[in-house]
């Protein structure tokens, strides 16, 4: 029983993070048809990012238990900045080409933020000490879970809620639906798709940034974590299905239970896992299990 | 329509061109360093492969992200034929290479050419991933990791072993190299302006049309990802013995990812687009990563300003401006 | 000329090895700042292949750091033989590109000595084109058993670093001194030659010592991996008195971290093999006392009487803000080394040597580095020693450090020729 909880625990938590990652791709895919390789990276700045505002307000006196409130402040703030900058600067140009040049672009993004991030922090591991060790530690029936961990499952939780209720009870959830279904629509009812896709693209950016700002305290930052997440994001989304956000709550549960399953069962085969559940589910289900409904 | 005029000038007013550029490359290793002609033997192999990829992104119109898969393979047969078999015959290892890589594609390409666009591409950089993970993983028979030697093949069953590398590289390897390659361009000249060549462009138009007239556009995907790992796998096999080494990260997704920049920089929408973009790209590394160690920024730029402002890439812009002069004159 | 060289070979023979003098040359050498007869004036050309991104990233940059450090102050001092050092770099990235970047060094940049590289698969594909080229290469790292055994069983210009599993070979005889109670082991440990390497020498080496210790279960991550909460529920199901793990990047601190925050600790000791490569990570907050760590062939504050290690890490501080790692004195040592081989080498033949010449005199040379002396074997391997102890929060710093420090000279933990069966050394440790 203790063991089953811990695989579970640990694999729920790494889902929330590819959760929060993944969402932002799926938002993004969902409305402008783009699949965005540069999520993995947002996901790094907010990371560092987090972790250089922590680390300044903790200096300056900051009550080190509230840390948690910044941290969120940063992450958001980090998206808000950079999402709307990429989406004006870059993406903008792009909409109406064919998505090979969509997918190119966010692959020349991604390059391109890696040296930045190396350029402004280096290439040492970031870290916030032990901040969030002071959380403690919780016993659920024999199992030991880092009360941190819990938050940052809660967090994805309420984050997976608020997404739900902004796209199924809002205008803007109805115009981002509409969109997605049918573009030319949305258009020809005058809705501003300018507008539309710099706030879809900034909330994509803002999943990325705060997921990062997210579990680092739980964590480093290193310089590979940007890339490494690609992969697995993708994993998510491809077993969920592109573009829907449930594919990617469920996708998510899917790939990081597993993950912790076979590492703790099988773990020679824990670098394989992650591809034979991909290409099962491509070749059997290529939709995904979530393919059919859309955002 | 735009692709099948640039294609058709470039046959009409590039073919001296094309005779003068190849013969500049095969007296290459006569005046210039030996470096140099290393770098360009790196680029005959990629050479071959971004044009058997074009077949498949240019022509076809399907955009794979795990193409390096197949270049590997074919490295991987050189090495295996070299140093675990004791078969140094280069033209031994090219065979061996594009059956292995035609038998393992057919099998891929028939699970993946059921899709198109962002999900042919997904599957094809799944496949890609799992083939690295694999040569990680079966490290016995791989080296894993570390990867294997490539030692020095046979040519035409000669045995070189006594020439220092450099000059073998720089000599007899390089007109080797080049004369596939030459044979390769050739035979995928006559692949494009062939009735095969041309479905596929109407495949990539319009494939409900081209389905419609009696072609059946699965099998001609298949067709054209097949062909397109051959010559993948024939770019690998040439590339690996003047590394002497292969290893996993060959085949990475962000290696797919690179063949994909070359065909994009140079211009999928012409023939010797890919071509052109290869030999930019491997010039452009070999300076730009001496200058910087933020060339990874200077080349994501580079992309970025390629797919915003110049779509048809190094011959797209060059052809937009003879046009244009066509026009004024 | 065939007979100069046979003479020069026997006058390095009769000169070498004798400390004091290597030294007696360096003092001389310093002094020098004009132009020495019989040496070019141009500058020499070293060429560096730090690897810059990625895990690499951590000790590859804190070896470039060294590495320009170096040259600054052998410049600010006269440089060589009087000729001042230029650096060229090119980054480490695939063994694909490595080998075009060493190629365009030895052929267009004209490098006079290449130092770098740290992963195996790029040793591997270097190693052997060195040769070829005729190219003096100095490694930081990137060696493993199959490279040492097979691969090349006789060098002239590439000059490998040591065993890989010198740091678990260490391990395992720490764990036997300091934890001789413990009955159940359990290994992470990436999955690459590296990781797996580490696993199977540490094994052969504790069951020496304790043939009753089980070891139940072994994890393998993939390299790179930035998330260990499954993997450490998985620790937790082994349930095993010792964790083992030869992590050396920036997976080390969330290793650490989050099983700290995971109570593992409470529970099991541990032994981070080469969890100093990123010691200045391992915070006190998160990393508990009395666990091994291992510095591999650098610790900073080994001792307050080498003069060269205080200067070192003041200097790399006030720059860089970090205390440095092993990376960094095997970039130090391999730069010292070729510079005293070439002085080594004019003292006896009154000119600049060629690479042939150094690499013989680099071949059994010692000289003094930033952990003390280090040296290459006859085999042209690298030999120092390393430093191993269990943590301890007693120290200025915010990071741990270690106390019961213990050097361990490469006769312990180092096979003693590159011949040699790693496992048929180890076992003949009894008789």
């Amino acid at each position: 029983m203790e063991t089953i909880l811990n695989v579970l625990f640990s694999g729920v938590f790494h889902a929330s993070t590819l959760f929060l990652v993944a969402a932002g791709l799926q938002v993004v895919f969902g409305v402008q048809k783009v699949f965005n390789l540069a999520c993995g990276t947002f996901y790094a700045l907010g990371a560092y990012f987090g972790i250089t505002v922590v680390k300044l307000l903790v200096d300056h006196g900051f009550p080190k238990p509230l840390f948690i409130a910044p941290l969120i402040a940063a992450g958001l703030l980090l998206g808000l900045i950079v999402g709307p900058v990429i989406e004006r600067g870059l993406m903008k140009f792009v909409y109406d080409r064919d998505e090979t040049f969509q997918l190119l672009l966010t692959f020349g993004i991604v390059m391109m933020l890696e040296d930045v991030i190396k350029f402004i922090w280096g290439t040492s591991p970031q870290s916030m000490g032990g901040i969030d060790l002071m959380y403690g530690q919780l016993n659920v029936l024999g199992a030991t879970v880092p009360v941190y961990n819990l938050i940052v499952i809660l967090c994805s939780l309420i984050i997976a809620g608020l997404i739900g209720y902004l796209l199924l009870n809002t205008k803007f959830g109805r115009i981002i639906r509409a969109t997605a279904d049918n573009r030319e629509m949305s258009e020809a009812l005058g809705i501003n798709m300018k507008v539309v896709y710099i706030k879809v693209f900034t909330l994509g950016t803002v999943l990325g940034t705060l997921g990062g700002a997210l579990v680092i305290p739980a964590g480093a930052a290193v310089s590979e974590m940007g890339v490494e997440l690609i992969v697995l994001a993708f994993a998510v989304v491809v077993i969920g299905g592109l573009g829907s956000m449930k594919g990617a709550f469920i996708g998510a549960l899917v790939v990081g239970v597993l993950k912790s399953i076979a590492i703790s069962t099988y773990p020679e085969l824990e670098m394989l896992t992650v591809y034979i559940i991909v290409i099962a589910v491509l070749v059997i289900k290529p939709e995904g299990l979530f393919g059919g409904s859309r955002v | 329509m735009e692709n099948a005029l640039g294609i058709t000038r470039l046959k009409n007013l590039g073919l001296p061109l094309v005779i003068i550029v190849g013969l500049l490359l095969l007296g290459l290793p006569l005046f210039a360093g030996q470096f140099l002609s290393y770098l360009m033997l790196t680029f005959f192999a990629y050479a071959i492969t971004v044009i058997g990829f074009n077949l498949l992104f240019g022509y076809t119109g399907l955009l794979s992200f795990g193409h390096a898969l197949f270049m590997t393979v074919g490295a991987y047969t050189a090495a295996f034929l070299t140093s675990s078999f004791s078969l140094p015959y280069m033209e031994l290892i090219l065979v061996v290479a594009v059956i292995v890589s035609t038998l393992l594609a057919a099998l891929i390409g028939a699970i993946c050419v059921r899709y198109i666009k962002i999900y042919f591409a997904m599957l094809t950089l799944a496949f890609g991933m799992l083939f690295y993970t694999f040569l990680l993983k079966f490290y016995y028979m791989t080296g894993g990791d570390e990867g294997m030697r490539v030692l020095r093949p046979f040519l035409l069953g000669i045995d070189f072993s006594e020439t220092p590398k450099m000059q073998f590289l720089a000599g007899s390897y390089y007109f080797y190299a080049f004369v596939i390659l030459a044979i390769l361009t050739f035979v995928m000249w006559k692949i494009v302006s062939s009735p095969f060549g041309l479905c596929l462009k109407a495949i990539r138009d319009n494939p409900e049309k081209a389905e419609y007239l009696g072609v059946s556009v699965k099998k001609y995907r298949w067709y054209a990802f097949v062909i397109s790992a051959a010559y993948a796998a024939v770019g690998g096999a040439l590339l690996a013995p003047a590394v002497g080494q292969v290893d996993p990260g060959l085949t990475y997704w962000t290696q797919s990812g690179t063949l994909v920049f070359m065909s994009l920089l140079g211009g999928f929408e012409h023939f010797f687009g890919p071509m052109i973009g290869g030999i930019v790209y491997i010039l452009l590394q070999d300076k730009v990563m001496s200058l910087t160690s933020y060339w990874r920024f200077i080349f994501g730029a580079i992309l970025t300003f390629v797919v915003i402002a110049a779509p048809g890439g190094i011959a797209g812009v060059v052809s937009s401006l003879t046009k244009r002069r066509a026009r004024g004159g | 000329m065939e007979k100069t060289r046979r003479e020069f070979v026997k006058l390095v023979g009769g000169a070498a090895v004798g400390a004091g003098m290597l030294l007696a040359g360096r003092g001389k050498a310093g002094a020098q700042a004009k132009p020495v007869k019989g040496v070019p004036s141009e500058p020499v050309m070293i060429g560096a292949m730090p690897g810059l991104s990625g895990v690499i990233a951590v000790p590859g940059t804190a070896a470039w750091r060294t590495t320009q450090m170096w040259v600054e102050e052998v410049n600010a001092a006269g440089g060589i033989l009087g000729r001042k050092i230029e650096l060229s770099m090119e980054e480490e990235t695939t063994a694909k590109d490595c080998v075009e970047r060493f190629r365009k060094l030895t052929l267009e940049k004209k490098c006079d000595v290449i130092v770098g590289l740290m992963s195996t698969g790029n040793g591997l594909a270097v190693g052997p084109l060195a040769e070829e080229l005729g190219q003096l290469w100095l490694a930081w790292d990137a060696t493993t058993q199959k490279g040492v055994e097979e691969t090349m069983p006789k060098t002239k210009f590439s000059f490998k670093s040591t065993d890989n599993e010198a740091e678990a070979i260490g391990g395992a005889i720490l764990t036997a001194k300091f934890f001789p109670n413990i009955k159940t082991v359990v290994g992470i440990n990436n999955d690459y030659s590296y990781g797996r390497d580490c696993w199977d020498a540490y094994q052969a080496v504790l069951k020496n010592f304790n043939p009753n210790v089980k070891f139940v279960d072994a994890l393998w991550p993939k390299l790179g991996e930035t998330d260990f909460t499954s993997h450490i529920a998985a620790l937790k199901r082994a349930n095993a008195d010792l964790i083992m793990t030869s992590f050396w990047s920036g997976d080390v601190p969330i290793l650490m971290k989050q099983a700290t925050a995971a109570g593992l600790f409470k529970r099991s000791k541990a032994c981070f093999t080469t969890g100093g490569g990123a010691h200045y990570t391992l915070k006190k907050e998160f990393t508990p006392e009395g666990i091994i760590l291992g510095y591999n062939s650098f610790y900073f504050r080994w001792t307050d009487t080498w003069p060269l290690l205080k200067k070192f890490v003041n200097a790399y501080y006030t720059k860089y803000k970090e205390y440095p790692v092993y990376e960094c004195d095997h970039a130090y040592f391999v730069l010292q080394a070729y510079k005293e081989a070439v002085e080594k080498c004019y003292q006896i033949l009154g000119r600049w040597p060629t690479k042939e010449e150094i690499g013989k005199v680099l071949s059994g040379i010692q000289v003094p580095s930033l952990s003390g002396f280090r040296g290459y074997r006859e085999d042209n391997i690298m030999s120092c020693n390393f430093f191993m102890g269990l943590t301890s929060h007693k120290n200025p710093y915010d990071f741990v450090t270690i106390s019961e420090m213990e050097v361990l000279t490469p006769v312990q933990i180092m096979k003693p020729f590159a011949s040699a069966k790693l496992y048929d050394w180890i076992k003949g440790w009894k008789s």
